[in-house]
């Protein structure tokens, strides 16, 4: 962000300004740090509490090595403590084999929304159709309504669809079932994203002697480029954490992690800390996503728009 | 909305120049590729129907090779759109792919569905699936779970406006001229990473927990004796909104965020000497220009809101007393607790009709109060 | 061998047979383990095995992690070596189904079955799911024929459901010999663990709800003399009928015991995915099993529920009067909060759980309370209720005790999917057997695994104290259990189909009379005809024939 952020800041504009401007500025700052405790409070919370004991959590500490000594209990028990990192762990083996698959599920899905939503987006942006009754709206709304259904009553037709199919515990079952979840998404992302693209720019190549599909593909794409990156870096965050589809998919050769976080609920109580070392290692890759990539994410939604 | 009022960059088919030779010879290929592929399709659904019934047996042991004849059709459908109709086909291969996508993964389980929703299905009865015509409807008619369960969904779409308000003000805030915007906007943004049964069990449960939550110890020194947070029907309600807003108000905000950061900054620049007050320039300029993201980012909230689940199953149960139960949440217990398939279905299918005019609703309302502002 | 070393070793990359063949001179751990195959024999009854199981690793030293399954399960694996030669089963895959749930159920079966397939060859691939998909993941993968599992765990009320539509296994004689069947509890004999006289169950556990208290609470005498004081009946002491129960836990309400707010029983209010039920159940079972009748859930010949007679109403009654003296919080607790958030952790004094509680206050990570529990049967009552003559009987022999024995334990169950395949078939077993081991069962029982005691020869309390059990606190565990499971009016739970489905709704119900929105007689009678709708829809005959010869009737 940082060019933006140049262009924007000048040196010492907030605080050189009138005092009414100042209090203002206050209030600005107190309003950001205040959202950003209660966004990273709970994840402080989490991460923290995977390093406690019990006793630790029962009693409420808060700051480690003050309140608490920080403990590898949690990690231990998905053998990715330092003292077991290089012993051999049934735990850490099955956590390995389902990031893996919960890599490839989402990030194939989200690849593979990308491309068909964006083509989608981009001729609901553009042309206009008749199908049927169907008009542009209708069509967009055709893809919106996929999104309703409650996915627990699709449970009995794609167990019978997928068993028929063989598709039962592949990724590639699962992949495709998570691209028709985001991919509604992904069109209304992308339809407004090329809405903001000028159409001069494709009318001019078309003069040229472009075809549709040519100036397509080498005008609008590389300005919307930007976009689908975000497109997809959301797709990949929705896909990462599903949970129910995964549950009733897969089995033993595709399955992912979030079916394993929720495993450590259940009817013996709740380790909190392995609870916590879980959702701290399943998240971590999409915190690297957003410290990251973050910045391509706002940047790409609005590379489209004429500053 | 917006997009749909934009003309379309080229003119309809009706006014171009007749057809060349060459365009008519690619259209019989076109028409003999289409046919081959589609007579390909059905030979192969017939031949599979023929197996599946016992007639033949040719040794196929799943419908596979169906999948493939419609992967190939749905290639040949492209390709013969293009030799066919030129241009106009051009623009339909566009949005065919995900059209044909979208319907075959759905096709099947919509029919099945809907034919599930008539019958008496639970999966433990000894006697199976057995059609019932509008039984399972007239006994949502009277289940006063359902319609508790579709009033408190009310309260959770009336909370996305709540939702709305607050990204709203973290994109203007973090659109602002502020120091360390990188840190702030990676902050913001990283509680849409967490699943949902992790902010179940680590903040639900967890940081709000009775005794020993952070939460509660805070509430207890603002002066709050009994800091139990699902307790009361209220209260849990709003626990239960607020848990589901820190999850997916980073959404919201960054689509807004993103739609404040592409807006002209001409038009800013013109309001700020005209010495329109921050306020004033934020509800003439830049709210009104907002709409179409504002639009598209409620509309998927509400979707999303319609669809709550987890997060009440884990932390609530839908208790107190059905305080907190969601639609979906109550079709959880039906369908899957219960193994009660047929009447679960129902639920299911009457809700998305609900929903579905619901939107509708919006959208079109949406569409002519912009135009109205327009 | 501590932990630790044997991690160590394994760290720098010795092989497990190497390990165990130098631990040879550290004596019997090597040589009980079965590396020296030839002392094997020698040594498969030696007590000294078992105590060794038991010090890994070791009680008062927290929870159990990965290697110490794995060394369990290596040390296990004298009995399959009989059966089995080295290698036999290379090439056979096997899939195993079962709860992951929390770090227990697979996640110990891995540990434990790691050695196994080192051994013979076989190679197993695991489908984990947690807890609140168990049932609907099962049901559907039965009601669609998408059984893609070969081993399967599951507690003995989905028996209706697998083992009544021909989809197990049935149970080699070999097996039956190698698990030594006749050491199971006797209420887990047949007709539990078979269907139409065949058996189909490999035990891993057994349940029963047994009574959990604080001892420091009823030996406080500040207490004693506040309930002298208020005039109450009797000596301070634990309540023996829930008729005291409830007295105890509206006394305590205001009182503090070493300066923590007092509080009584722990009810659990809040649904559990059908497992809440259970625990009303258990408050019941004293007022509606009636030694003379088996029955005490439906009426025998006709299956109209019992739930809303004036023995249950009361029991749901007892509830909404102890909730207002219980924690602030305590509507939105369900057993796990109860058991694992409150009592374990040192809130409330009385809980009604499985063997959990106890076997996790000394050696899991999560409890607080360690040396101050005690144990017992669930309470009587001083009256119970006659659905025959449909008055409260007052019986000569003094309190009714009716033990609940909820869930009737997991098990493991072969699928019938293996049989066509002869080596598989057996490759299913032995693995099941391995589970279902005899020396295996000790330590599941006493080290957190999910798991309680379901074999007579668990119940040595030699054993336990030599591993490092304070006598007193184990004999009182131990107790609990034995004189639940061997009670002659044990509430036993019928295994028809469906059962879940019964509970489900009737959480849905009591939550509502629990936040006040219906009183206890209407919210059973609600209850009561969502019942009858369920056996209608399930089909009524079948139900009532399977209720029966669940009863033995």
């Amino acid at each position: 962000m940082t060019i933006i952020a140049q262009t924007y800041e000048e040196p010492g504009s907030l605080w050189s300004r009138r005092p009414q401007f100042l209090t203002g500025s206050l209030l600005i700052y107190a309003a950001l740090v205040f959202w950003a405790f209660v966004s990273l409070f709970p994840i402080y919370w989490t991460v923290t509490t995977s390093f406690k004991t019990a006793v630790n959590v029962t009693q409420g500490h808060l700051i480690p090595f003050v309140d608490f000594m920080p403990d590898w209990k949690g990690w231990r028990s998905l053998g990715l403590s330092p003292d077991t990192i290089f012993a051999q762990s049934t735990v850490r083996d099955e956590f390995i084999r389902r990031f893996f698959n919960s890599i490839a599920a989402s990030a194939g899905a989200s690849f593979l929304a990308v491309i068909i939503g964006s083509l989608a987006a981009y001729g609901l942006s553009r042309f206009s159709y008749k199908f049927l009754w169907m008009k542009n709206k209708d069509i967009s709304f055709f893809f919106l309504s996929q999104l309703i259904l409650p996915p627990v009553v699709l449970a009995m037709p794609f167990l019978v669809l997928y068993k028929h199919l063989m598709l039962l515990d592949t990724l590639t079952g699962l992949v495709l079932v998570y691209t028709l979840m985001v991919l509604p998404i992904v069109i209304w992302i992308m339809r407004d994203q090329f809405d903001t693209i000028p159409v001069e720019l494709e009318q001019a190549a078309l003069v040229d002697g472009c075809s549709i599909w040519g100036a397509f593909l080498r005008i609008v794409l590389p300005i919307a480029l930007p976009g689908m990156v975000a497109a997809f870096i959301l797709s990949v965050i929705l896909c990462w954490n599903e949970y129910f589809f995964a549950a009733l998919l897969t089995s033993s050769n595709a399955k992912t992690l979030p079916v394993m976080v929720a495993s450590q609920t259940g009817s013996q109580g709740i380790n909190w800390w392995s609870m916590a070392a879980i959702a701290t290692a399943a998240i971590m890759p999409l915190i690297l996503v957003g410290i990251f990539l973050e910045r391509y994410i706002v940047k790409g939604l609005t590379a489209g728009a004429v500053k | 909305m917006s997009h749909t009022t934009m003309p379309a960059a080229v003119p309809p088919s009706s006014t171009r120049p007749a057809r060349t030779a060459r365009q008519i010879s690619g259209a019989r290929h076109g028409q003999l590729l289409l046919w081959s592929a589609t007579v390909l399709l059905l030979a192969t659904l017939l031949l599979q129907v023929l197996e599946a019934s016992g007639i033949t047996s040719m040794g196929l042991v799943s419908w596979r090779p169906l999948l493939f004849a419609y992967i190939l059709w749905a290639g040949a459908l492209c390709a013969a759109q293009i030799l066919i109709r030129g241009e106009d086909g051009q623009r339909a291969v566009f949005v065919l792919p995900a059209v044909l996508f979208t319907v075959a993964m759905v096709v099947f389980p919509t029919v099945f569905g809907f034919y599930i929703a008539f019958t008496d299905w639970n999966l433990s009865a000894a006697a199976g699936r057995q059609f019932n015509g509008l039984n399972n409807l007239r006994t949502l008619f009277a289940d006063v779970y359902f319609w508790n369960a579709l009033l408190n969904m009310v309260y959770y779409v009336l909370a996305v406006l709540v939702q709305y308000a607050v990204a709203f003000g973290l994109a203007l805030l973090l659109n602002a001229e502020i120091k360390a915007r990188k840190f702030f906007r990676v902050a913001f943004l990283l509680p849409l990473m967490l699943s949902p049964v992790a902010v179940s069990w680590m903040i639900g449960k967890s940081l709000m927990e009775y005794r020993f939550g952070p939460a509660a110890t805070l509430a207890r020194h603002l002066g709050w004796d009994n800091p139990a947070f699902f307790s009361t029907p209220w209260l849990a309600r709003t626990s239960i909104m607020a848990m589901d807003a820190w999850v997916s108000i980073p959404f919201m905000m960054i689509l807004l965020l993103a739609g404040l950061q592409a807006l002209p900054s001409e038009i800013k620049e013109a309001a700020r000497v005209d010495g329109a007050s921050g306020w004033q320039s934020f509800k003439e300029i830049t709210f009104p220009l907002m709409l179409p993201v504002s639009m598209t980012v409620i509309i998927l909230r509400i979707i999303f809101q319609l669809k709550l689940a987890d997060i009440v199953i884990n932390v609530t149960a839908g208790g107190p007393g059905g305080a907190t139960d969601t639609v979906s949440s109550f079709i959880f217990r039906e369908y899957r607790d219960r193994s009660n398939v047929g009447y679960g279905t129902m639920l299911a299918e009457f809700y998305l009709v609900i929903i579905i005019i619901f939107v509708a609703l919006i959208l079109k309302g949406a569409s002519r109060w912009m135009q109205r502002d327009n | 061998m501590k932990v630790s070393d044997f991690e160590r070793m394994m760290a720098i990359g010795l092989s497990r047979r190497a390990v165990l063949k130098t631990g040879a001179s550290l004596g019997a751990v090597a040589a009980a383990s079965g590396a020296l195959a030839s002392f094997g024999e020698a040594f498969a009854q030696d007590v000294s095995l078992r105590s060794q199981i038991l010090q890994v690793p070791g009680v008062g030293k927290g929870s159990p992690t990965d290697a110490d399954w794995q060394k369990v399960g290596e040390m296990c694996l004298e009995a399959t070596k009989k059966s089995v030669t080295q290698g036999e089963f290379a090439g056979v895959e096997l899939s195993f189904m079962g709860l992951n749930n929390q770090n227990l159920h697979n996640v110990l079966f891995r540990g434990f079955l790691k050695p196994w397939e080192d051994y013979t060859g076989a190679k197993i691939s695991w489908i984990d799911l947690a807890q609140a998909d168990y049932n609907p993941r099962l049901q559907q993968a039965i009601a669609t024929g998408t059984v893609d599992f070969d081993l399967l765990e599951m507690g003995a009320p989905f028996e209706g459901d697998v083992c009544g539509k021909g989809l197990a296994s049935e149970m080699p004689d070999w097996v039956r010999a190698q698990i030594d069947m006749d050491d199971y509890v006797d209420y887990l004999k047949a007709p539990v663990g078979t269907w139409d006289g065949k058996t189909y169950r490999i035990s891993v556990d057994g349940d029963c709800h047994n009574f959990n208290y604080r001892t420091d609470y009823f030996t406080d005498a500040d207490l004693a003399k506040a309930w002298k004081d208020e005039g109450h009946e009797g000596e301070w002491g634990v309540p023996k009928t829930w008729q005291k129960v409830q007295e105890v836990t509206k006394f305590l309400k205001g009182k503090t015991v070493g300066g923590i707010d007092a509080i009584g029983y722990l009810d659990a209010p809040k649904a559990w995915g059908g497992f809440g039920f259970y625990f009303l159940g258990s408050r019941a079972t004293a007022y509606a099993k009636h030694p003379d009748d088996k029955a005490w859930l439906f009426d025998t010949d006709t299956m109209k529920p019992r739930i809303n007679n004036p023995a249950w109403v009361r029991a749901i009654q007892d509830v909404i009067d102890a909730l207002p003296s219980e924690s602030g919080d305590q509507l939105n607790a369900d057993p796990g909060t109860t058991a694992f958030q409150q009592f374990l952790a040192g809130t409330g004094s009385m809980v009604s759980w499985w063997g959990d509680v106890g076997a996790g206050a000394r050696t899991s990570d999560s409890s607080v309370v360690g040396d101050t529990i005690g144990f017992d049967i669930l309470p009587g009552s001083d009256d119970v209720y006659n659905s025959k003559t449909g008055q409260w009987d007052k019986l000569a022999s003094g309190p009714n005790h009716a033990p609940n024995m909820a869930y009737l334990g997991w098990g493991v169950y072969v699928m019938a999917r293996v049989d066509s395949d002869e080596k598989k078939k057996k490759a299913a077993w032995s693995a099941a057997a391995h589970l279902g081991g005899k020396d295996l069962a000790l330590w599941t029982a006493a080290y957190p695994s999910g798991f309680q005691c379901y074999r007579k020869s668990q119940f040595d309390i030699k054993e336990w104290v030599s591993a490092g059990y304070d006598e007193a606190f184990i004999t009182s565990y131990l107790n609990s259990q034995s004189n639940s499971y061997n009670h002659p009016n044990a509430a036993i739970e019928p295994r028809i189909p469906g059962i879940f489905q019964y509970y489900s709704v009737a959480e849905d119900e009591l939550a509502k009379v629990f936040a006040g929105h219906a009183t206890a007689q209407a919210g059973a009678d609600a209850i009561a005809a969502a019942w009858d709708k369920i056996t209608d829809q399930l089909g009524r005959e079948e139900q009532i024939a399977l209720y029966k010869a669940s009863l033995g009737a």
